[in-house]
C-alpha cells in the first residue's frame, strides 16, 4: 500500500519535472532557431540591398551587373554557400550566382526555409532579389544544443527522481508505522501502539487517534475478557460444588440424612447457577439491544409496595425491618423491568444487613423526575469497593465473606434498567453503616417522546454518576415530603 | 495427618472437610485470606488446600505470606483459573500442586495423600510398624496379608507415628495432627487410643518415651 503511494507520489512529481524541463529546453531551441534565422535574415537582406544596387539598367531592356569585390567575395564563401537571383519586372531572370540555379521563377517577397537553405526575397524598384543561403550550420548547433539539454535534463530528472523517492519515503514513513501497528494489533497484540514524533503534523494527528481508538478497543476487548472470565469462574464455583458433593455421597453407602444433605447441596449450587445463568442471558440480551421494553404508565410507588411484599419473608429471616414513605409517582416504562429494579435493590438492602437492622424506601415527585431512594443500615461498601458496584460480577470481599448467594449481576441489570429508561442511578455508602441508592427516572409526564416504538437500547459504554462516600449526606425516607403509604416489616 | 482447607465457597468448603475427614484427616476451615495464612502460620498443618479467589486476601499472597514466614507446608491450589499462566504463577509462588476446578473428588483426595507422603521424611506408600505394614495408599494396617480393623484416628496416629519412625512424637503433636480446632478433647485421648492400638497390634509395636512421647522403632 505504502509503496503504492510512494511510486505514485513519485510518478507526480517526475512527470512534472520532465515537463517543465521539456518547456524550458524547447523555449531555449525555438529562441535560438529565431535569433539565427532573423541575423541570417538581416544579412541575406543586406546582400540583396548590395545586389541590387550593382544592377544598372542598359538600353534595350538589358542589365549589366557588377558586384563589388566584397559581394563577389562574399558570395563565393564557401562555408554558408551563399546565392542570388535577380528578376527583371516582367520576370525574366537578369542574373544568377550560379550557373546551376535553373528553372527559378520570381518568387513572392518574403523569407521562406526550404531543407538546409535559407532565402530572402526582396523587391528593389523594378527587379526582384532572390539572395540565400545554406543553414546546416544552425541546425547543427541547434541539434548539439538540443543534445546537451537532453543530457543535462537527464540527469536532472533522475537525480529529482531519487530525491523524491527519499523525500516519498521520509514523509510516508509515519504511515509505514501505522500499517505495521495495525498488523501488530491483527495478529492479536492489543498493546502495539504507534509512535509518534511530531504531533503536529498531519499523520501525526492521524496516530495519535488512532493511538486513542487502539486504547479504547483494547479496553473493551478487555472488559469483555474479565467479563467472560469471571462469568466461566462463577458458573465453575456451583459445579465444582455438585460434583464433589455427589462424588462424595455416590462414594459408599449414606444415611437418609446424608443424601437430603447432599441434595440440599446439588439445589443450592444450582439454583446459583440458574440465577447466572439468567443474569447473564439478560444481560447479553440487552447488550445486543434485543431485550424490548414495553412503555406503559407505572405507578413507582405502587411497584415498590409490592416488591417490599415480595421480600417480606426475607426481611423477616434476615430480622430486617422495612419502612416506607411513599407519595404517588407515575413513571413511564416497562413494568416487569421496573419491579425487577426495585426488588434488587431491596434485595441487597435487606441481605447485606445486620441482624435487627433497617430498610427505609422513599419514592417522591421531584420536579421532572421521580426519585426512588433506598437506604440501609448495613454493612456498607468500603471507598475502594465504591467505583465498581455496578460492574458485572463484582462482588465486594465483605459481601463475599457472607454467606450470600448473590451472584454479582443483580446491580449491571439494575443499572441497565435504569439507563433504558432515560434515569441515572447512584450509590452512596460510608463504608461501615449504611449504603443508600438513589434512582432518577422521568416522570411520565416528562418522559421521552420515542413511546411508540416500544423498544429503549441502552448499553453500558457510558458510566453513570458515582458521587463518594462522603457527598452522601441525605437521611432516610422520614423527611421526604408526604407519606401516603407505608410498609412495614418487623 | 490434618489438613486445612481454605474456600470461601461455603458448600464446597463443607463437601471437601467431610470428604477429608472420611479419610481420617482433621479438617480446619477457613473463610477468607487472612484467617488461612493466620492458622498457616499458626498450626503445623500437613497440608493445606487453598484457593485463589478468596476475600480479604487472595490465596496468592496468603500462600507467599507463609513461605516468607518460612512455612514448608505442602499447599495444593484448588481454584476455578485454569490458564497455564495462571498454573504458572501459582506454582512458582511456592504451591505444590495445582487442580482446577470442577474436579473428581477421588483425584484431590489422590493429590493430597500424595503430598503428605512426599513431605514425610519416608515417602514411601508402605511403611512398616515392626511386624505390620501401613498401607497409605489403601489407608489400611496388614499383617501377612491380614488386615487389622483400625477405626480412622486409630489408623491416623499410627500413620503418623510410622512415617517418623525412630524418632519421638510428643502428645500434643499427635493430638495437632489428629483433631481438628473444633474438637475439644482432653490430651489424654491420645493416651486412649494408643492402648487401643496397643491392644490391637500387640504392646511392642509401639513404644513409650516417658515424659516426651510415642515412637516406633527404626
Amino acid at each position: 500500500m505504502t509503496d503504492s503511494l510512494r511510486a505514485r507520489l513519485l510518478g507526480w512529481y517526475v512527470g512534472m519535472v520532465m515537463l517543465v524541463i521539456a518547456s524550458v529546453a524547447i523555449a531555449v531551441c525555438w529562441g535560438t532557431w529565431r535569433a539565427r534565422l532573423t541575423a541570417v535574415d538581416a544579412e541575406l537582406r543586406s546582400r540583396a540591398a548590395s545586389v541590387s544596387t550593382a544592377v544598372l539598367p542598359r538600353d534595350g531592356g538589358r542589365f549589366d551587373v557588377e558586384l563589388t569585390s566584397d559581394a563577389t567575395a562574399y558570395f563565393q564563401a564557401s562555408t554558408s554557400r551563399p546565392y542570388y537571383a535577380v528578376w527583371a519586372a516582367d520576370g525574366s531572370l537578369v542574373d544568377r550566382s550560379d550557373p546551376d540555379l535553373t528553372g527559378l521563377v520570381a518568387p513572392p517577397e518574403g523569407a521562406r526555409t526550404l531543407g538546409n537553405r535559407r532565402e530572402v526575397i526582396t523587391r528593389a524598384g523594378p527587379l526582384t532579389v532572390l539572395t540565400g543561403r545554406d543553414i546546416s550550420d544552425i541546425w547543427q548547433e541547434l541539434w548539439s544544443l538540443a543534445l546537451t539539454m537532453l543530457v543535462v535534463a537527464l540527469a536532472g530528472v533522475a537525480l529529482a527522481t531519487a530525491g523524491a523517492w527519499f523525500l516519498a519515503g521520509r514523509a510516508l514513513a509515519p504511515v509505514q508505522r501505522i500499517n505495521e501497528t495495525a498488523r501488530r494489533m491483527i495478529q492479536g497484540d492489543l498493546t502495539a501502539r504507534i509512535a509518534v514524533d511530531r504531533t503536529e503534523t498531519e499523520l501525526g494527528q492521524v496516530a495519535l487517534a488512532l493511538n486513542v481508538a487502539f486504547d479504547r478497543l483494547r479496553e473493551s476487548i478487555e472488559r469483555q475478557r474479565q467479563f467472560t472470565a469471571d462469568a466461566s469462574h462463577q458458573l465453575r464455583t456451583p459445579v465444582a460444588t455438585m460434583l464433589a458433593e455427589i462424588d462424595w455421597a455416590l462414594k459408599r453407602d449414606r444415611t437418609a440424612a446424608d443424601y437430603r444433605e447432599s441434595l440440599d447441596t446439588c439445589h443450592r449450587a444450582a439454583t446459583r447457577m440458574q440465577s447466572l445463568v439468567n443474569g447473564l442471558l439478560t444481560l447479553a440480551r440487552a447488550d445486543s439491544g434485543d431485550l424490548p421494553l414495553t412503555r406503559q404508565d407505572v405507578r413507582i410507588d405502587r411497584i415498590v409496595a409490592e416488591a417490599i411484599d415480595g421480600l417480606r419473608p426475607l426481611a423477616v429471616k434476615q430480622d430486617v425491618s422495612v419502612d416506607a414513605t411513599t407519595e404517588p409517582a407515575v413513571g413511564r416504562g416497562d413494568r416487569d423491568r421496573l419491579h425487577d429494579l426495585v426488588s434488587n435493590l431491596l434485595f441487597n438492602a435487606i441481605t447485606y444487613n445486620k441482624p435487627g437492622g433497617s430498610v427505609s424506601v422513599g419514592v417522591r415527585r421531584e420536579g421532572e423526575s421521580i426519585e426512588l431512594r433506598v437506604r440501609d443500615s448495613g454493612i456498607g461498601i468500603s471507598a475502594a469497593d465504591l467505583p465498581y458496584v455496578f460492574d458485572r460480577l463484582y462482588r465486594a470481599d465483605a459481601a463475599r465473606a457472607r454467606d450470600t448467594s448473590g451472584a454479582g449481576l443483580g446491580l449491571a441489570l439494575a443499572q441497565w434498567i435504569v439507563a433504558a429508561h432515560g434515569g441515572t442511578i447512584a450509590c452512596s455508602s460510608d463504608g461501615g453503616t449504611f449504603t443508600e441508592f438513589v434512582v432518577h427516572l422521568p416522570h411520565a409526564d416528562h418522559a421521552a417522546a420515542d413511546a411508540g416504538t416500544g423498544r429503549l437500547i441502552a448499553r453500558f459504554a457510558t458510566p453513570l454518576t458515582m458521587p463518594s462516600a462522603s457527598t452522601a449526606s441525605v437521611t432516610g425516607g422520614v423527611q421526604m415530603g408526604a407519606s401516603s403509604s407505608t410498609a412495614s416489616t418487623e | 495427618m490434618r489438613i486445612l482447607v481454605a474456600e470461601d465457597e461455603p458448600d464446597l468448603a463443607r463437601t471437601l472437610g467431610k470428604a477429608l475427614a472420611e479419610e481420617g484427616y482433621a479438617v480446619d476451615l477457613a473463610r477468607t485470606g487472612d484467617e488461612a495464612l493466620a492458622k498457616a502460620t499458626a498450626v503445623a498443618y500437613d497440608t493445606i488446600v487453598l484457593d485463589i479467589m478468596m476475600p480479604v486476601q487472595d490465596g496468592l499472597s496468603v500462600l507467599s505470606g507463609l513461605r516468607r514466614s518460612g512455612g514448608r507446608t505442602p499447599v495444593l491450589i484448588l481454584t476455578a483459573r485454569d490458564t497455564v499462566e495462571d498454573k504458572v504463577q501459582g506454582l512458582n509462588v511456592g504451591a505444590d500442586d495445582y487442580m482446577t476446578k470442577p474436579f473428581a473428588l477421588t483425584e484431590l483426595l489422590a493429590r493430597v495423600r500424595a503430598l503428605i507422603r512426599r513431605a514425610s521424611p519416608d515417602p514411601m506408600t508402605e511403611l512398616a510398624a515392626g511386624p505390620f505394614v501401613v498401607d497409605t495408599g489403601a489407608r489400611l494396617v496388614h499383617r501377612d496379608g491380614e488386615v487389622v480393623d483400625l477405626t480412622a484416628r486409630e489408623y491416623a496416629i499410627l500413620e503418623l507415628l510410622a512415617r517418623r519412625k525412630g524418632s519421638v512424637v510428643t502428645r500434643s503433636a499427635i493430638y495437632e495432627h489428629v483433631y481438628d480446632e473444633h474438637e475439644d478433647t482432653l490430651s489424654n485421648v491420645v493416651d486412649v487410643f494408643i492402648a487401643a492400638l496397643r491392644r490391637k497390634l500387640g504392646p511392642d509395636v509401639i513404644r513409650t518415651r516417658r515424659g516426651h512421647g510415642y515412637l516406633i522403632d527404626d
